[in-house]
């Protein structure tokens, strides 16, 4: 084990660049996939015609699928049919849909969750489909769905190590650059890539325990 | 002002409601009791098209409730609903629970929906209550909250689906007392309920189902001491004899 070596300046430097590529695909990620997830959650549970069928299989098709799969189509298999995207861009592609369908999926179900009642009445004194959606169901449904939103994000967050099959320059990747430089890395390296992920996604789950504090 | 003509509703395979024929006149208290699963709460909840009816015809004010034509947002408006299980909004105080739909449906700016919301909490007796959570309410509070959400729309008729069940048996009386004094006013209601005593002391009149019919209509005095039909009597033995 050599921490000093492994953890040299310059490499030290590396490591953190890909630990910054890993955050910004993440976070762009974890937005898109967010707002796909709402709209085509919301689509299904108000169950509009033809959107939602279509919506539904193409959901159940990509959340069937693996994610690395996802990842080498969109960088490998795309170019192929005309629509040419840089690396950074096919991992953040492939994550936004595929985290995207599991989102829409936790969104509609947290929107079912809303009890019947609460439509009932919000009905019965005169409000429309969408009032009742927007006034009454979404703020109900939404609190509900901050735990497995979060746990989503996470594990959204982690799945960005996959795009190491595609070299995207995050953590994974650059972790291996340096540890391919002696064996006598591998440890200290891999304590360090552990911490990096471990700490930020305590600190999202500590945010999401906050929130549920506040809301339930 | 309600009428039921031929009225019929199925789920499924199940008759709900068989040849109701009913009409209820504005001012009118009308009482509906029956053993459980005799359809009346599923007559009441096809005067606001909770429940959509087979066939027949049901008039509101003169509108058909369930032509394609009719506005159903419109018709509701005047269509006050107290639920067994109040259904209050519990993401938002009391006050937003009541001006929710006077602000959205009746396009009342804020000020003056929190004024009609405070008279009519002050009206069922829990002003100070305006900025709590329904969460920190009795039940007994949380439904006349639940009157006073309906009242503030200013319908012109109330339909109440057994608003005492889900009470605990000494908050019973508070929410009763609210309706009674509803009914002194002049409002017009249709209630379905097991409370006995309310429907002898308020009601104009009982309807009486079984089996998704109208068994007998009958006044009060009428209905309770001399009940026409065996299955009223029956019904009535066990409710009261209790």
């Amino acid at each position: 084990m050599d921490f000093a070596g492994a953890l040299s300046p310059d490499n030290l430097r590396f490591i953190l660049e890909g630990f910054y590529v890993t955050l910004k695909v993440a976070f762009i990620s974890i937005v898109l996939s967010f707002v796909l997830g709402c709209l085509v959650g919301t689509i299904r549970y108000a169950k509009i015609p033809i959107l939602a069928p279509v919506l539904g299989v193409i959901v159940e098709i990509l959340r069937n699928l693996p994610l690395l799969l996802i990842i080498f189509f969109t960088r490998f298999a795309l170019p192929d049919i005309g629509i040419k995207l840089d690396v950074v861009t096919s991992a953040i592609v492939a994550l936004t849909l595929f985290e995207g369908a599991i989102i829409s999926e936790i969104v509609r179900s947290g929107l079912n969750s809303v009890n019947k009642g609460q439509i009932e009445a919000s009905r019965s004194s005169g409000l429309g489909y969408t009032q009742t959606l927007w006034h009454i169901v979404m703020p109900q449904g939404l609190r509900r769905m901050v735990p497995p939103l979060v746990s989503q994000f996470i594990a959204l967050l982690k799945d960005t190590s996959l795009a190491v099959v595609i070299s995207l320059p995050e953590l994974m990747n650059h972790s291996k650059i340096v540890i391919a430089q002696s064996y006598d890395f591998v440890i200290p390296v891999l304590m360090v890539v552990a911490l990096l992920y471990f700490s930020v996604n305590y600190a999202l789950s500590l945010i999401a325990r906050r929130l549920e504090a506040k809301f339930v | 002002m309600i009428e039921f003509r031929q009225v019929e509703k199925h789920y499924g395979s199940f008759h709900v409601l068989k040849e109701i024929n009913l009409q209820i006149e504005q001012g009118e208290v009308v009482v509906v009791v029956g053993p459980s699963g005799s359809g009346k709460s599923t007559l009441l909840r096809c005067i606001n098209r909770l429940e959509a009816i087979s066939s027949g015809e049901l008039t509101v004010n003169n509108s058909k409730v369930n032509d394609k034509k009719t506005d159903i947002n419109k018709l509701r408006r005047d269509i006050g609903m107290v639920f067994q299980h109040f259904n209050l909004y519990p993401h938002k105080k009391v006050i937003d629970n009541i001006t929710l739909a006077p602000i959205k449906v009746l396009g009342m700016t804020r000020q003056e929906a929190e004024k009609t919301a405070m008279y009519f909490l002050e009206k069922v007796g829990i002003a100070e209550k305006a900025g709590q959570y329904p969460s920190q309410l009795s039940g007994g509070q949380q439904q006349r909250v639940a009157i006073a959400r309906g009242l503030a729309m200013k319908p012109k008729v109330m339909l109440f689906d057994e608003p005492t069940s889900a009470l605990d048996p000494e908050m019973v009386g508070e929410v009763l007392d609210v309706m009674k004094a509803l009914a002194r006013e002049g409002m017009t209601m249709v209630v379905v309920t097991h409370e006995m005593g309310f429907a002898r002391e308020v009601a104009d009149r009982v309807v009486f189902m079984d089996q998704g019919q109208i068994i007998e209509e009958a006044s009060p005095g009428e209905f309770f001491s001399n009940p026409r039909e065996e299955r009223a009597k029956l019904f009535l033995n066990r409710v009261l004899n209790h």
